[in-house]
């Protein structure tokens, strides 16, 4: 998939990654966001953490310290209540776009918002 | 191969030497679970392929510097609002204990105190209705993904708002230090004039941090914008 395409959602789907696995790291994420989308996301890896770092500014996560199996430190990050809000807006504000293009594309009528 | 990675990311990211520190360790963490992974067995290469699929260090510097940008000017939104509290609070102790002590400025120069007093209160005022002004807007603005051209507006715009700031809080801060000074002659040096003193270097060091701050914009978006360029 287009890196830049990706990138304008990256938010979203490192949220939807996280709610996905829960607490994890970066590197859990991005298998996570992987493994969810059969391979087709294929970012820079190192993309991921400023974005990690910035949700976290916003609010929307949370992170700490804690020492791996391997004994090297590792920032574990979790989303905040701030953050499950925010998905579910921006999940929503998802289906409508992508009922509408899907409905532009596939020749067939978006089904009508009831709000 | 990792650590030589590791240090050029942490060269790039010397503008903010904590988000650097923290952001080597992620990365180690990363890179070496990456190579963990990797089922190839040449270690070498695992090395060379966990480097290549995190990516450019400097592009990926460069996206930190965003971050560490947004962060700061937010950090310095609130600093110039502690700042001109403190400058109030200064004003205020020194104006009680003048009334304590019953200092009065003498007759003959009651009129250039009463002139300095009217530049003082609306420099000051000023420097309120800027400072929070600017607060409140870096406040609503969100982190960017990007330098984008929009941000640097932003950017300018919170820069003019703290400069504003800053230079009304200079002009008050030396009104006060005329003020203090014509209450000093005729008086005989005591520990008394140790709160007057002590509370214009309050003012002056609260001065000195507002512009520390702006400085550090300023280098932070010069250090961002030639991460970008190259």
């Amino acid at each position: 998939m287009e890196g830049e395409m990706l990138k304008g959602h990256l938010d979203m789907i490192v949220l939807a990654a996280l709610s996905a696995a829960g607490s994890a790291h970066g590197y859990a994420i991005i298998e996570e966001i992987k493994r969810r989308s059969g391979g087709a996301f294929d970012l820079p890896e190192g993309t991921i953490y400023p974005a990690l770092h910035r949700l976290e500014q916003a609010g929307l996560l949370n992170s700490r310290w804690m020492t791996a199996d391997s004994g090297r430190r590792r920032r574990v990050y979790t989303l905040t209540r701030t953050g499950n809000r925010a998905l579910v807006e921006r999940r929503a504000v998802w289906k409508q776009f992508s009922d509408a293009i899907g409905g532009l594309l596939g020749g067939t009528r978006p089904r009508e918002n009831p709000a | 191969m990792i650590p030589d990675y590791l240090d050029l990311l942490t060269h790039e990211l010397d503008f903010d030497r904590s988000l650097s520190r923290r952001v080597r360790q992620e990365v180690e963490d990363h890179l070496w679970e990456a190579v963990a992974a990797d089922s190839t067995g040449n270690i070498l290469q695992a090395q060379q392929r966990a480097i290549a699929r995190f990516g450019d260090a400097r592009a990926i510097a460069a996206q930190f510097a965003v971050v560490s940008l947004a962060k700061y000017t937010k950090r310095a939104g609130v600093a110039a609002v502690l700042v001109i509290a403190a400058v109030f609070m200064a004003m205020k102790a020194r104006i009680a204990w003048y009334a304590a002590m019953q200092w009065a400025i003498s007759d003959d120069m009651r009129a250039v105190s009463g002139l300095v007093l009217q530049i003082d209160r609306y420099s000051f005022w000023l420097a309120v209705l800027v400072g929070l002004g600017g607060w409140v807007y870096i406040r609503s603005r969100g982190i960017p993904a990007a330098f984008h051209p929009e941000y640097r507006r932003q950017l300018r715009r919170f820069f003019l708002l703290c400069t504003t700031t800053a230079a009304a809080l200079v002009v008050s801060v030396i009104s006060d230090g005329m003020l203090t000074a014509l209450q000093l002659p005729g008086r005989e040096l005591s520990a008394e004039f140790l709160v007057p003193i002590g509370s214009m270097a309050v003012e002056i060091a609260c001065v000195g941090i507002l512009v520390f701050h702006l400085r550090g914009i300023a280098l932070r978006v010069a250090s961002t914008a030639a991460l970008l360029k190259t």
